[in-house]
This record gives C-alpha cells, structure tokens and sequence, in this order.
C-alpha cells in the first residue's frame, strides 16, 4: 500500500509540474494589460462577452499566399460614417496562430473622417489574420482571412 | 541609440481645409520578438518593440495604438484624417524599452 501511494503521490507531482511550469512561466512572460495567449481568450476580454459578428461591413485585405512571413501588408477597412454618433471606435489586429494574438490596438475618433488601417504584420505560420471592429454603439464585427506563409517570420 | 529614422508621407500632397487624407507613419525599429536568437553570439535577443502610438494634431491626439511585437520590423501605420486647417500633426512613439521619440510635420492646407 505505501508503495502504491507512494507512486500515485509521484505521478501526480509529476502531472502537476508539467502542467503548472509552462503556464507560469507564459504568466511570467506575459506583458501587462489584457493580454492573452489564445485567441479566445484575447478576443473575450476585449469583449467582456458580448457577441462578435462576422460583418460584411469590415474588409479585411491581405495576400492569400504570403511568400515571406516576415512582412505581410494588411488593411482593414470598415464602411462608416464616422460622425459623432455613430463611429468605429477601435480596431484591433490579430494573428490567431502567433505566440502573441495581439497585433495592434487602434483607438480611432471622428476626426479620422474614414475608418481605415493598413500595417505590416509578422506571421509564423499559415494561418487566420482577423479583425475585431468596436463600434461607438457597443457593437463588435469582425472579419477574418486565412494568410498562407511560406517561409515563417517568426525566429 | 540615438534617434530613429521616421517618416510621416500625407497623400495626397495638395490637399484643402476639410479634406480626408492619407497618413503613413513608418519608423526604423527592429521589432524584436524575444524569441530570435543571435547567429554570432548564440544569445536570445532581448524583446525590444513599440508599444503606443499616439498620432496627434495641435496637441489633441486624435488617434492612439497598442501594438506588439507581432509587427513587422520597420512597420508602417496608414489612417486617415480629417484636415482641420493650419497646423502640425504630431506622432510620438513609445517601445518596451522606454525610448520615447517624436516626429511632426506641418499641415498646410491650400483653400
């Protein structure tokens, strides 16, 4: 009996440090504010939980095949008016695959008079480029394209 | 380091009062993961990135960035903007380093 004990006590251990090093040491690594490591995650805490809709108002450009990860022009465009009532108030920038989602946070004003980004991303992998849309009414859209990378540009 | 190279290009060039331009910010900065590390030396290279953009005309920002180190080196930031009249457009830039830099350009509208 000891030893059986003794080997589930040492099985367990062992499941416990390989579970519990890798998330503290991402915790350690994480920077500040609400950051996260997946996708989900990222998205629900800019959210708080409200529902994203996939929109056809957002348009979101970027190359099918991306021969140098390193590189990738995206730019997001969203149809609206951009008045005092009714304006896109962030855009937010993913890469769903990287280590870090988070690309770039956009806080825009009506003064922009058109709500519009274009930039330049880094992508490992091949994979989903997404566009998260805050609009001034609360309201979240969003828009998506899968990019595939033939040299990854991460490391 | 000294001061990195930046470039506001506004399009078009002529432009009047009430106008949506064009305005690309693009800065010199090796965008540094964190994760690469150096072929001579064998060390991890440090993170090293922007992580606020502040674009700002008369002193009033009128837009502000978040970024990470998913940014392409040297990244290139492209919005628009409603002109006001005359004036000066401001960006500053902050990284994870704690450099802080700036660069202006004039805004001469013509009309």
């Amino acid at each position: 009996m000891k030893r059986r004990s003794f080997l589930r006590g040492l099985g367990l251990a062992a499941a416990a440090s390989t579970v519990v090093v890798p998330s503290m040491v991402m915790a350690a690594e994480a920077p500040k504010g609400p950051n996260a490591f997946s996708i989900d995650a990222a998205v629900q805490a800019i959210t708080g939980g409200k529902p994203v809709v996939a929109s056809p108002k957002v348009h979101l450009k970027a190359p099918e095949i991306a021969e140098n990860g390193a590189v990738v022009p995206v730019t997001i465009e969203v149809d609206s008016p951009m008045t005092e009532d009714d304006y896109v108030k962030a855009i937010h920038v993913f890469a769903t695959k990287n280590s870090n989602v988070r690309c770039a946070d956009v806080m825009l004003t009506p003064a922009n008079g058109k709500a519009m980004l274009a930039t330049r991303v880094k992508l490992g992998t091949s994979q989903d480029v997404m566009a998260l849309i805050e609009t001034s009414k609360g309201e979240f859209l969003s828009a998506s394209q899968n990019v595939k990378v033939t040299i990854g540009g991460c490391g | 380091m000294g001061k990195r190279k930046s470039l506001i290009k506004i399009k078009p060039k002529k432009y009047k009062t009430g106008e949506v331009v064009k305005v690309s910010f693009m800065v010199m900065h090796p965008m540094d993961t964190g994760m690469r590390k150096d072929k001579k030396t064998g060390k991890i290279v440090p993170a090293h990135y922007i992580n606020e953009v502040v674009f700002s005309f008369n002193g009033k920002p009128f837009t502000t960035m978040k970024t990470w180190e998913s940014l392409s080196t040297n990244p290139v930031f492209t919005i628009y903007f409603t002109v006001p009249g005359k004036g000066e457009l401001t960006v500053v830039y902050k990284d994870n380093q704690g450099e802080v830099n700036e660069k202006s350009k004039k805004i001469k509208p013509k009309g």
